[in-house]
């Protein structure tokens, strides 16, 4: 499999006031091509930051970022737009759906910033399959305040992955969650990952999240201290071929 | 979908959508209103002085074209000199009189005989001409917004008049009273504010304004049939500032009624901005978005403000049947510019700031 994503001594530090606050030191991150990774450590150990710069909603004070094979840390803003909507989808603890639309307009919203707009017969065949695989086809008129926590997630999902991104980011995804609904959203993931091979890193500080997942990043203090990636990489060149889509 | 956005987003908030939207028709309302009171006004005061049905007007010098503003007087001596002139039929000199206890009325101070001789007359709906300095002949648009009748009283400069005939509207005035009470009342005995002129053919009105130009250096000589004409807002330089600084509070208005308006919404969407941006949206995205909202708001205004301007200039011209309303297309097209041009001023901050906010700031808003 090839590499989907990979960082260089990638650093993030925030000045708040007068004081530098050194939230990534150093990461040395490769992600292949339909993985599905978690990231773990401690709050404050700079798992969201990672996902902030890996999702390119903020640039890395240092470093280099590959997504897909084209280099983002010298990227414009319109440059990390584009990136975003092209290639990232993201899935947040407090869902973060738009409240005013429904989950048809949540998705739909989604797929128009991507400039795909909706389909004639409403949706296409990848999201009909994505809507069934998450359990919602029946909600789709409701507003976000008319779902459950569960189902409003399994809608964020859905917008998540609507425009096929090659990369899915959840920042922890079942935080908000009670423990059957976040067994059932985590087995969504599972099934996204293997059904349609969506590369996937979920941020979590919830080690029984652990258990669905391939691979286990732990951090600390803005650092990897651990990997237990069982796989070896090929040549070095593989980020030069970008990815496919799913 | 940016359409099911906007609207969702405009009814989320019901009140402060309502009130924004009402703002702008306040905005619309106040300038075809005022802009319709002004013109209407001027409009129907030229047109019923061309209505008189003479040829030139001729004023003393540095004389308004507002009949009621100017206080000059001239000699009616000079009315001799005029009549020399070749091709002159008649000539009438009229002291206006203005009564502004209930309203603006402007009296015509006038010689019956020459009056007659320049208009072809009066047109009687009942009664007949004043016989004594104490009768007023009046026209029936008075006549019905004071409900009077021949042989009531009127007050006029806290003089009573008695109505001696109704008349039919059109001729100058609304109020008629002999010259000669006229020059009494303001101290102007053998004095007149102007003379309308009547030719024999009005064809020769060119030529004669420029005869009488010669004869009386410096004296107001206009042709009635531009009267009108003159009397518009971008003849009157008074007029048309009037008109500016009026356009200019409602524009205020409506500007700062939809920055407060999108401020406060884009504040409160901090969260959606930054999902939004999240999802790839892009800073134009964002102010298009924005925008939308705004002229959103605007055109429901400006349709909402257009639409009452009619009904309050009906209720206006019911209750108050001396005052003319004119709600004209081109002020109507101005004023739904004005709208949009207040929600173009009034979002672009609040757009700019919404498109340059931080995502990851903006979805850490609580």
């Amino acid at each position: 499999m090839k590499s989907l994503l990979e960082t260089a001594d990638l650093r993030k530090t925030y000045t708040v006031g007068k004081i530098e606050i050194e939230a990534l030191r150093g990461v040395d991150l490769r992600i292949r091509e339909g993985e599905l990774v978690a990231v773990m450590g401690p709050s404050g150990c700079g798992k969201s930051t990672l996902m902030h710069v890996l999702g390119a909603m903020t640039k890395p004070t240092a470093g280099k970022v590959f997504i897909d094979g084209q280099e983002i840390s010298g990227m414009s803003d319109s440059e990390l737009t584009g990136i975003r909507r092209d290639k990232i989808g993201f899935v947040f603890q407090k869902f973060n759906l738009l409240p005013t639309l429904t989950a048809r307009g949540n998705i739909e919203i989604a797929r128009y910033i991507h400039g795909k707009g909706v389909a004639s017969n409403g949706h296409d065949q990848h999201l009909r399959e994505i809507l069934q695989l998450l359990m919602i086809e029946g909600k789709m008129e409701r507003k976000p305040s008319e779902l459950s926590g569960g189902e409003q997630q399994r809608v964020a999902i859905a917008r998540a992955v609507a425009n096929k991104p090659a990369i899915l980011l959840a920042d922890e995804p079942t935080g908000s969650l009670d423990s059957k609904n976040s067994e059932v959203v985590l087995n969504m993931f599972r099934e996204l990952n293997r059904r349609f091979k969506q590369t996937i890193i979920l941020v979590t500080h919830n080690p029984e999240l652990v258990a669905f997942t391939d691979r286990l990043i732990e951090m600390r203090d803005g650092v990897i201290v651990s990997d237990n990636d069982s796989l070896s990489w090929d040549t070095e060149n593989e980020l030069a071929q970008p990815a496919r889509s799913v | 979908m940016n359409k099911q956005m906007i609207i969702a987003g405009l009814k989320a908030r019901p009140v402060r959508t309502t009130v924004s939207i009402l703002a702008v028709a306040l905005e619309v309302v106040l300038i075809l209103v005022v802009v319709g009171l002004t013109t209407g006004i001027s409009d129907e005061t030229g047109r019923r002085t061309e209505g008189v049905g003479a040829d030139i007007l001729l004023q003393p010098p540095n004389s308004s074209l507002f009949l009621a503003l100017s206080n000059t007087t001239m000699p009616i001596a000079l009315r001799d000199k005029v009549r020399e002139l070749p091709g002159i039929k008649a000539v009438s000199p009229v002291q206006t009189l203005v009564n502004s206890s209930s309203g603006l009325e402007i009296i015509y101070g006038i010689e019956p005989d020459t009056f007659n001789a320049v208009s072809n007359g009066f047109i009687w709906h009942r009664g007949r001409l004043f016989n004594s300095p104490d009768e007023v002949v009046v026209d029936d648009i008075y006549a019905k917004s004071k409900g009077v009748t021949v042989g009531d009283s009127v007050e006029l400069l806290n003089h009573k008049f008695k109505v001696s005939g109704i008349v039919e509207h059109g001729k100058g005035a609304r109020l008629f009273v002999s010259l000669k009470t006229a020059q009494e009342m303001t101290g102007q005995n053998g004095k007149a504010s102007m003379f309308f002129i009547k030719l024999d053919d009005p064809d020769r009105v060119e030529t004669t304004i420029a005869e009488i130009k010669r004869l009386l250096e410096g004296y107001g000589v206009i042709p009635l049939r531009e009267y009108a004409r003159l009397m518009m807002s971008n003849n009157m330089p008074a007029l048309d500032a009037f008109i500016s600084s009026v356009v200019f509070i409602a524009l205020c208005i409506g500007v700062l009624v939809i920055f407060l308006s999108m401020y406060t919404t884009i504040t409160e969407r901090t969260r959606e901005i930054g999902i939004l941006r999240s999802l790839g949206a892009s800073k134009k995205f964002i102010v298009t978005l924005i925008f939308q909202e705004s002229a959103a708001i605007c055109g429901v205004g400006a349709l909402i403000g257009i639409g009452s301007s009619f009904v309050i200039a009906r209720t206006i011209m019911a209750v108050f049947p001396t005052l003319t309303v004119l709600i004209t297309p081109d002020w109507i097209g101005k004023a739904v510019v004005f709208a949009v041009l207040s929600g173009i001023i009034g979002s672009l901050y609040p757009s700019l700031k919404a498109a340059k906010q931080d995502p990851v700031e903006a979805l850490a808003y609580e």
